[in-house]
């Protein structure tokens, strides 16, 4: 038999064919190694030249038998063919914490003597007002009051130190704006209009 | 479900926020009163972001006991928090909208091992 037909019939020399059980033994093991490309190109290169060693061709049949080792070239092969068997199962990806945004907390208010002391007061004024003591703290005091925290405030404004004249702990009605709005509008002898202009020339 | 670290217990201040992405969750972290508390990011009434909002104590009427109204006042207690889009309100320990509780925001569980931080989702 010349070369290219042993090649042909898979009929290999010097080696007995091998028995049938063996044969179906070695079946998956042949499934494998159609997919694996390497090692059967190898074989069939050599084999097609004719110029096979019987040491190489028995090398090959065994590996033929065992299937693609382990950590082999031509596993790794098999490895990265998508699809593969022998692909490693995908692993469930652990899902990635990503910070979008971190928003921080309210600035932390420090008190001075003064600013406790007239937190007090401020406390003391609604108690007044929970109770229905209105009287309790007199007229003459609550001007002096309004008239400096009038003063203060919008000293703190023209240096430059902005702040929102009620906080937002704060629940005054609109309709207590007002009346104090308008209450210190007439104090002043200013009209809105007058108000209003002064809004449009300025920044206040 | 599985634990996923979020950050450390130590570098996040009392009344900060973190808005984090897992998988394709977007969630909120709060930590208020030294608890922390993690809702879904994705407010009930119209998607809005509804940990990014304001944090605001409750607004509670107090009443005499004869029943008449003392006015409004902020809780010392409770703390809200408030979706910027149109203000729907979210009370901080259940994520549970104020006027209908039925309404909840999806709530995460935080469990804290030492000084790290995590989020079950
Ligand atoms: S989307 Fe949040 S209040 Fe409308």
């Amino acid at each position: 038999m010349s070369s290219p037909e042993r090649a042909k019939s898979g009929a290999k020399p010097g080696l007995k064919p091998a028995p049938k059980a063996a044969k179906a033994k070695a079946a998956p093991a042949k499934a494998v190694a159609k997919s694996a490309p390497a090692p059967a190109r190898a074989a069939k290169a050599a084999g097609g030249a004719g110029r096979t060693a019987p040491a190489d061709k028995a090398a090959f049949l065994k590996a033929m038998a065992k299937g693609v080792a382990p950590n082999s070239a031509a596993s790794r092969k098999l490895v990265e063919k998508k699809g593969s068997p022998f692909a490693p199962a995908p692993a469930a990806q652990a899902p990635r914490v990503e910070v979008l945004r971190r928003i921080p907390a309210p600035p932390v208010v420090v008190n001075t003597p003064e600013s406790d002391a007239a937190l007090q007061l401020a406390a003391a004024i609604e108690r007044m007002l929970e109770t229905g003591d209105m009287g309790k703290l007199q007229p003459h005091a609550q001007q002096a009051l309004v008239a400096s925290l009038c003063k203060l405030y919008a000293a703190n404004q023209e240096a430059g130190e902005r702040y929102a004249i009620l906080g937002g702990r704060t629940l005054v009605a609109a309709t207590d704006v007002m009346v104090v709005c308008g209450a210190l509008l007439k104090a002043v002898d200013l009209q809105v209009f007058e108000l209003g202009m002064w809004q449009s020339w300025s920044a206040g | 479900m599985a634990e996923q670290f979020v950050g450390k217990a130590s570098e996040f201040k009392d009344g900060e926020r973190q808005i984090i992405r897992i998988g394709e969750a977007e969630i909120g972290v709060f930590r208020h009163a030294g608890e922390f508390y993690a809702y879904s990011n994705f407010c009930l009434h119209q998607g809005g972001p509804a940990c990014e909002g304001l944090t605001i104590a409750r607004v509670e009427e107090r009443l005499r006991p004869d029943k008449t109204s003392m006015g409004l006042f902020f809780s010392e207690k409770d703390m809200n928090f408030v979706c910027p889009w149109h203000g729907y309100e979210y009370d901080m320990k259940t994520g549970a909208h104020i006027s209908d509780p039925r309404l909840k925001l999806r709530k995460y569980d935080v469990v804290q091992k030492g000084d790290e931080v995590y989020v079950v989702a």
